[in-house]
């Protein structure tokens, strides 16, 4: 009897000890100052150098669009969210350098996995994975990105260097 | 065979392969599945070892030897893969890439290039070359289909030697020496060719592209599907490449006993209509006047109860060449049972007393035995505007040895290939011919004219015709429909007879070969037996009574309506306005007819004049199966949706017939088709199924009605109109694809030079012809193509609608020419 009662007394005991140290590493970090923020009232203020978040169709210096339209990223995505229509430049409306440029240009940020090959199949280094990852919207629609939206709105927002050769 | 070809044996990369002698190295290795680059040699062609690209080892010899130029020999030791082969690809390569822009990115070849994938498979994957490259302007328009780009050139020339060799018509040719080499059309004209599309399909590199398909599309976005051209009743195997739900480029599809690998421009840019905004898109009803939309319920119930309302032998269908085999078929049944009438044909085009109506459409052996004959007789059958694939099958013909001749009264393109051209005065065609067969008896006189032909012209394509032992006849539209159309289909047909074979009747576009052998004839049962034959089966498979009495053809049928003799005319698929001879009679005809239907793609001018429009889909819309002029049947899919609300005419028919009170339901074009089978022996999709010849009742020769007053010139009209068709005209489809009325250009009209002269007239004037009749406005191109006396004008431009001018009655109809001379203002009210 009294063997039982004292092995039970030790269990609560051994019990007690263990919450109390584990409270203990709770009570610790509660007087640290908290690692994560308050998103989405608080944002960071750099991304890691290799992250990859939102596309951006990028510009050449004197504004002329990179994209001719070939369509590799298209053929290379791996989750088909890449739509190009392409045109032909004429003298009255230059779009890019060369005879061709893309008309249209689509990515489904939905399906998009970002992966980046489309960065890496590029022959003209027009389409760049950026900083941004604030990416939702509250329908399907608002997700297909078009080229309007794509397209850096001056050489250089997107933060890669207008001048940069590929 | 009955002259063996010595076999050798040599041995490629260790394989022995066994080949008849004469066989290139390359062709022997490919034989074996041994894979060799190659850019300046194509199969269709003989070797030019221009581009060095198929070097290989060949034991006991020196240096590499180009495969491709290289006749195999006996124990000969061939090696794809040494070393040395490899340095000499990658050298070859390094050289080709030397100037090339490697514009990949935006190139329209990129994907589907040879030098990109040989470069990626064989090359060096770097360039030593760190110079300026060659600097050209681009691109290059060469014509309305056609633009180069010189810097991508590689100098192949197989574009060049498509020209030479497969077409015959020298389109692109290669100027300048060494560096400054370039490709160009003789004296930078617009590429004058018909295949013009067949050199950017086999070009190596991206130097010749399509402007249609300039930038359009990626070989990776495009769902290729096989199918059916319908334009002209060759029926070329084709791939539509569709991106989505548009066609993006048309491509032709391999098929060794028809179009080989090749179409016409037709074929390869002639697609645009299918897109076109002008389609129809939902059935319209005259309201008040006006055509205004309606749902397919309301205009359905309209046609029926004008039908039920009716009774059955003033009801009749005119069904044109947009139909597949199913379509024609239900419609026939439909028809002949629900509607009861026997008024139905697919024949428009033609004389009402003339010959066509009485013989079966089509030739009378396949397409595939053309370059195997000895001698061609063409007689009123402009070939390369009507059916221009087989004018490539019979330039192979002509390349071993056959003769052609031709008896036209315009001069054909391919002149310079017709051993033997009688270009006649257009009413003298019969007299021509006669004195042909003469010739051919052996007995003629050799001086003197007939028809203004020399006799002893006659004489020596007599001579040939005596000799021929193969020899393939052929009769076009513009012999048939002629005035003495009926003495040449007689004179023709005994002509064939000294040869024991059939002539062959060319005419009909598009699939009118699956209306005819679907039952879309006033006097035959499907697979063209008479219907007398085969009423039982008819009535046991249709579930109903059929009609034996023949009915009325196309041009009775219209001849009718304009008598008042009809209530409702059903028209699918075709348009009269401009498909009849003469288009009084179709005025006519409107004017006096209660209740006209149209189903069609587009609203064409007798869809304007309809109660009734019902919006039809067109064939790369559909499935099903299409006969072309060799009686070949075969498979079409549906390349993409159409616009709209619009619909199959199989399916429109059906509803029709519900609403008429039977029910003729199909699950879809299968089970048509195997219905069509009961009825028509050996119907298989690929296999050619002849029309079974109907009975034919010829007036006698001679019994033409020649009126002297017609034919004679008078002062006011001087000149003869002879209208023929033209592969690129402005009608409701070809003006709707872009690429094909830029080829068309504007209406125009050919004159003897001596004439022009007469009517102060030059080369690309804008003339106005002038008949009893009425006028049209055209452009003038004056060529030695047509006699002193004559003018050519070309079916199929609705802005000059030719027969508006032709009167039916008229043996010859007489024109006049004058310049259209722009009045300066204030002066033109004198």
């Amino acid at each position: 009897m009294n063997d039982r009662r004292r092995s039970t007394i030790l269990r609560y005991a051994r019990q007690g000890v263990a919450m109390l140290r584990g409270l203990g590493v709770t009570f610790r970090y509660l007087f640290k100052r908290p690692i994560t923020i308050r998103y989405p009232e608080e944002k960071r203020t750099a991304v890691q150098p290799r992250f990859k978040g939102r596309h951006w169709l990028t510009l050449y210096g004197d504004g002329m669009e990179r994209c001719v339209g070939c369509e590799l990223c298209v053929i290379v995505c791996p989750s088909q969210a890449i739509y190009v229509k392409a045109a032909e430049n004429t003298p009255e409306h230059q779009v890019s350098k060369g005879e061709r440029y893309a008309a249209e240009f689509q990515i489904n940020e939905l399906r998009c996995i970002f992966c980046g090959f489309c960065e890496e199949a590029c022959p003209t280094g027009a389409i760049v994975l950026g900083r941004e990852y604030e990416l939702a919207g509250y329908t399907r629609e608002s997700m297909i990105y078009t080229k309007p939206m794509l397209t850096e709105p001056y050489p250089g927002s997107s933060g890669r260097d207008p001048q940069r050769e590929v | 065979m009955s002259d063996q070809v010595p076999i050798v044996t040599l041995s490629i990369d260790g394989r022995p392969v066994t080949v008849p002698k004469g066989t290139t190295i390359w062709t022997a290795a490919r034989g074996a599945g041994i894979d060799v680059p190659i850019f300046c040699y194509h199969d269709r062609m003989p070797p030019l070892g221009a581009c060095r690209m198929c070097l290989v080892n060949v034991e006991k010899t020196p240096k590499l030897v180009t495969s491709c130029t290289q006749e195999a020999a006996e124990g000969m030791v061939v090696s794809t893969t040494t070393p040395d082969v490899k340095a000499g690809q990658e050298a070859i390569l390094e050289f080709l890439l030397i100037n090339h822009p490697l514009d990949c990115p935006i190139c329209d070849k990129g994907g589907e290039c040879p030098l990109q994938d040989q470069t990626f498979r064989y090359g060096p994957g770097r360039s030593r070359y760190v110079e300026v490259k060659r600097d050209f302007a681009k691109p290059v328009s060469l014509g309305p289909a056609l633009v180069l780009d010189r810097e991508r050139c590689i100098l192949c020339w197989r574009c060049v030697r498509f020209g030479e060799i497969i077409a015959g018509d020298d389109a692109l040719k290669g100027f300048e020496r060494g560096f400054t080499s370039e490709i160009n059309t003789p004296f930078t004209l617009p590429a004058a060719s018909k295949f013009i599309g067949n050199t950017i399909a086999i070009c190596p590199v991206g130097a010749l592209t399509s402007r249609t398909y300039r930038f359009v599309s990626r070989p990776w976005d495009n769902q290729r599907v096989p199918s059916v051209c319908t334009f002209c009743g060759v029926g070329c195997a084709v791939f539509f490449d569709v991106r989505g739900n548009t066609i993006m480029r048309t491509q032709a599809r391999e098929a060794p006993d028809l179009n080989d690998i090749w179409l016409c421009d037709l074929g390869f840019f002639g697609h645009g209509y299918v897109q076109h905004a002008e389609r129809l898109q939902q059935p319209l009803i005259r309201k008040d006047g006006d055509l205004q939309p309606a749902s397919w319920d309301e205009a359905l119930d309209l046609v029926a109860r004008k039908i039920r309302a009716t009774a059955p032998g003033r009801v009749a269908l005119l069904a044109g060449a947009r139909l597949t085999n199913e379509d024609a078929y239900v419609a026939a049944r439909v028809f002949r049972t629900v509607v009861g009438t026997p008024h139905l044909d697919h024949r428009l085009d033609t004389r009402a007393d003339g010959p066509s109506l009485g013989v079966s459409w089509g030739m009378t052996s396949p397409i595939g035995e053309i370059p195997t004959r000895d001698l061609f007789l063409l007689v009123g059958c402009d070939l390369t505007e009507e059916y221009p694939v087989l004018w490539l099958r019979m330039k192979q013909a002509v390349d071993r040895g056959a003769a052609i001749i031709a008896i036209t009264p315009k001069a054909l393109e391919i002149d310079r290939f017709v051993a033997h051209h009688l270009v006649h005065d257009y009413h003298e065609g019969s007299a021509v011919l006669a004195a042909l067969a003469q010739a051919a008896g052996g007995d003629s006189p050799k001086t003197g004219e007939v028809g203004g032909v020399d006799l002893g012209r006659i004489a020596l394509a007599g001579e040939a015709l005596r000799g021929a032992k193969r020899p393939m006849v052929m009769i076009g539209k513009t012999a048939l429909e002629a005035a003495d159309g009926e003495t040449m289909y007689a004179e023709v047909e005994d002509l064939c007879g000294k040869f024991g074979i059939k002539p062959s009747i060319m005419r009909g576009r598009g699939n009118a070969f699956g209306a005819a052998l679907a039952g879309l004839l006033p006097n035959t049962s499907p697979g063209g037996r008479p219907l007398a034959q085969v009423r039982g089966d008819l009535e046991t498979v249709w579930g109903a009574p059929v009609a034996v009495e023949p009915g009325l053809s196309g041009p009775h049928i219209i001849e009718a309506a304009g008598r008042g003799e009809l209530d409702v005319l059903y028209i699918a698929g075709a348009d009269p306005s401009s498909d009849v001879l003469d288009r009084s009679r179709w005025a006519a005809a409107r004017s006096r007819l209660p209740f006209l239907v149209v189903v069609d793609a587009f609203l064409t001018e007798t869809a304007q004049a309809a109660d009734v429009v019902l919006p039809a889909l067109v064939i790369p819309e559909k499935n099903g199966t299409v006969s072309n002029i060799e009686g070949r049947v075969q498979r079409v899919h549906a390349a993409v949706s159409g616009p709209g609300e619009a619909r199959g005419d199989w399916q429109i028919l059906s509803g029709l017939a519900v609403r008429l009170g039977r029910t003729i339901a199909y699950s879809g074009w299968e089970e048509i088709f195997n219905e069509m089978k009961t009825l028509i022996p050996g119907l298989e999709v690929d296999a050619i199924v002849p029309l079974a010849a109907p009975a034919r009742a010829v007036s006698a020769p001679g019994a033409q009605k020649s009126d002297g007053r017609e034919t004679a010139a008078d002062g006011e009209y001087p000149l003869a109109l002879i209208v023929g068709d033209v592969l690129f005209d402005r009608g409701s489809m070809s003006g709707r694809s872009p690429a094909i009325a830029d080829l068309a250009r504007e209406p125009w009209a050919m004159l003897h030079p001596d004439d022009a002269a007469r009517a102060t007239v030059a080369d690309g004037d804008p003339i106005v012809l002038t008949a009893r009749r009425g006028s049209i406005a055209v452009m003038a191109r004056v060529s030695k193509a047509v006699l002193p006396g004559h003018v050519y004008v070309p079916r199929g431009y609705d802005a000059a609608p030719v027969n508006a001018i032709v009167g039916a009655g008229e043996a010859v109809t007489r024109v006049r020419v004058r310049a259209l001379v722009t009045v300066a203002g204030g002066q033109g009210n004198g």
